[in-house]
């Protein structure tokens, strides 16, 4: 008798077990949008691209003027995608003669992630960019516009712009706006003429 | 010895109820402030009181169900353009307050806060409608939403009025955390602190508002038990305070922002309405989903459009002190104002960055004229929100 009783609840303690472990393995394959940078990207923008010259339209701040305005460069596109992206990084943080480029001296870009899905490209800055910002809001605005615009403007497909330092994510970045959500681009800092 | 423990017992009892007895008298003082509109009267007690009042003419008579001891803050009532003379008198134990007018006028509304006890009267000059009969129900603290709460239930819950009695300033960065750095290191946690003690003062003193600070000397505070601090103090204001810094050394001027998903100022929006015809459907992002999602998730969202409206409200004032073509009432995803259960500001009074301006933050009489800026700002909302549920 108490043989049958044993085996009864180790039977449904093994029932309950296999069906917690099912619900769990499911529930982690399907991770809410707000975590997507948790898991690998689905696309990382690795496709090859057409290696036609294309044209870029670049923003950046003048002396007299609180608005990004356009600077052209045209370049023979690499043949990924995320290489793409990466150039014209690198062409933001260059700068350009007589403009005013937001970005500390010595900032680089360590690595980016594209998730075609959602749109969300991920920017992984050296740590120069927390050491070496100057604090102020407008001054951390800038900064995060000249990026999301600049890439939200020329490709189309990147929606949204997430920032991360040395692989981290950071609340603030001098103790102003929230960093945590990724930006969606706005164009009220930029004039197209 | 029973006889003796009885006596004993009866004797305690006769002491307890001895010192419950309201043998004590009164300290009230007196204060008033002329504003746009109307002038105040505070009636501050070390105490709580029973109180009366009467219109009569050109007199206001407050009676006070206690002996309330001489003062002599009523000769700075007399200050007000309104009051011409005000006189207390005590008798049989009871003490009545007189404050004569010089013309005709009207009590629009009185209400009572606490700690301290406040009895205010807010008077206007004429003899229109008076509602001062009709007794507010004023609600200690407003009502803060529950997280679980369904948003269609705060919404009702808020439409109650809210009586402004508690304000909370935060002045930004301290400690360690320097905030934006002028030219001659002064720095910005030093500045907003001085404009943060000089707009204290002028609260408690003008408007006889509670006023909680994030912080009162040099130290650092995090962003989020900043919030938390206000939150839990039930403020229905925050103020947060600060300078700003620009990769431009050219900017300039005061910015007033709040959390919103739409820019109020007009040209922002005219700009940003051509940029986004001109894009296409990029310039549609901006309606994205998830965007509104993180902005109904914070608890800000409730009150965006009181912050915007006292935005506007401190951005004029700063306007006219700095003399600068309107930068405009702003919006941006500041972490200090995210999770404010109640109308939040954050101010930047001027550019570190900005070499003249940076001299100007140097001054301490140019500060005085920021906080008095600001308080003005303050002041006019507190009296717009009022009118708009009158």
């Amino acid at each position: 008798m108490n043989k049958k009783i044993i085996y009864s609840l180790v039977g449904l303690a093994l029932i309950f077990f296999i069906t917690s472990l099912l619900i769990f393995l499911k529930s982690n394959s399907e991770l809410p949008d707000g975590d997507e940078t948790l898991r690998p990207p689905a696309q990382t923008g690795e496709e090859i691209l057409q290696p036609d010259p294309i044209t870029l339209k670049l923003f950046f701040y003048t002396r007299g003027s609180r608005y990004m305005k356009p600077v052209t460069h045209e370049l023979v596109p690499p043949t990924i995608r995320a290489e793409l992206y990466r150039l014209l990084i690198d062409l933001l943080l260059a700068g350009r003669e007589n403009y005013i480029t937001p970005v500390p001296k010595g900032v680089g870009l360590r690595t980016l992630y594209f998730v075609e899905k959602s749109g969300l490209l991920v920017l992984d800055f050296s740590e120069e960019l927390v050491h070496t910002f100057p604090a102020g809001t407008s001054s951390e605005l800038e900064f995060i516009y000249f990026m999301v615009n600049n890439l939200c403007y020329n490709f189309k497909e990147i929606k949204k712009v997430k920032f991360l330092v040395a692989g981290n994510s950071m609340k603030i970045l001098t103790g102003h706006i929230n960093m945590e959500h990724p930006f969606y681009p706005d164009f009220r800092y930029i004039l197209d003429k | 010895m029973k006889i003796f423990k009885t006596n004993i017992w009866l004797l305690s009892i006769l002491l307890v109820l001895f010192t419950q007895l309201p043998i004590h008298s009164l300290t009230i003082d007196v204060r008033s402030f002329d504003h746009q509109g109307f002038t105040r009267v505070v009636l501050e007690g070390d105490a709580s009181f029973k109180y009366d009042f009467q219109e009569l003419g050109k007199s206001l008579k407050i009676k006070i169900d206690d002996r309330v001891n001489p003062t002599d803050s009523l000769k700075n009532l007399e200050a007000s353009h309104l009051i011409e003379s005000v006189s207390q008198s005590t008798r049989k134990g009871k003490s009545e307050f007189d404050i004569r007018f010089k013309s005709s006028y009207s009590v629009q509304r009185h209400f009572v806060l606490e700690r301290p006890y406040r009895l205010v009267f807010d008077v206007a000059e004429g003899g229109g409608p008076s509602r001062g009969n009709q007794v507010e129900v004023v609600e200690e603290s407003p009502q803060v939403p529950e997280e679980e709460e369904p948003p269609q239930r705060q919404r009702e819950s808020r439409n109650k009025k809210v009586v402004i009695e508690t304000i909370c300033i935060d002045p930004g960065h301290g400690g360690n955390d320097l905030g934006a750095l002028g030219s001659t290191q002064v720095s910005e946690k030093d500045i907003t602190l001085a404009v943060g003690k000089k707009l204290r003062r002028m609260i408690e003193s003008k408007l006889g508002l509670r006023v909680i600070m994030t912080r009162e000397e040099d130290l650092e505070v995090s962003l989020d038990s900043r919030v938390a601090l206000a939150n839990n103090q039930k403020a229905q204001l925050f103020v947060s305070i600060h300078v700003n810094g620009s990769f431009r050394k050219s900017a300039r001027g005061p910015e007033t922002f709040f959390v919103s998903l739409q820019a109020t100022d007009p040209e922002s929006m005219a700009l940003a309405q051509k940029e986004n015809e001109a894009l296409g459907d990029i310039g549609e992002i901006a309606e994205n989903d998830d965007l509104k999602l993180i902005l109904w998730n914070m608890a800000q969202t409730e009150y965006i459009k009181e912050s915007s409206k006292l935005a506007e409200f401190i951005q004029n004032e700063l306007n006219v002190l700095l003399n600068t073509i309107n930068r405009g009432v702003k919006q941006a995803p500041f972490r200090v104002l995210m999770r404010a259960s109640m109308p939040a500001v954050l101010i930047e009074v001027a550019f570190l960055s900005n070499p003249r301006e940076e001299k100007k933050l140097t001054d301490d009489a140019f500060l005085d004229k920021v906080a008095n800026s600001i308080y003005n700002g303050i002041a006019k909302f507190i009296y717009y929100q009022n009118n708009l549920f009158n």
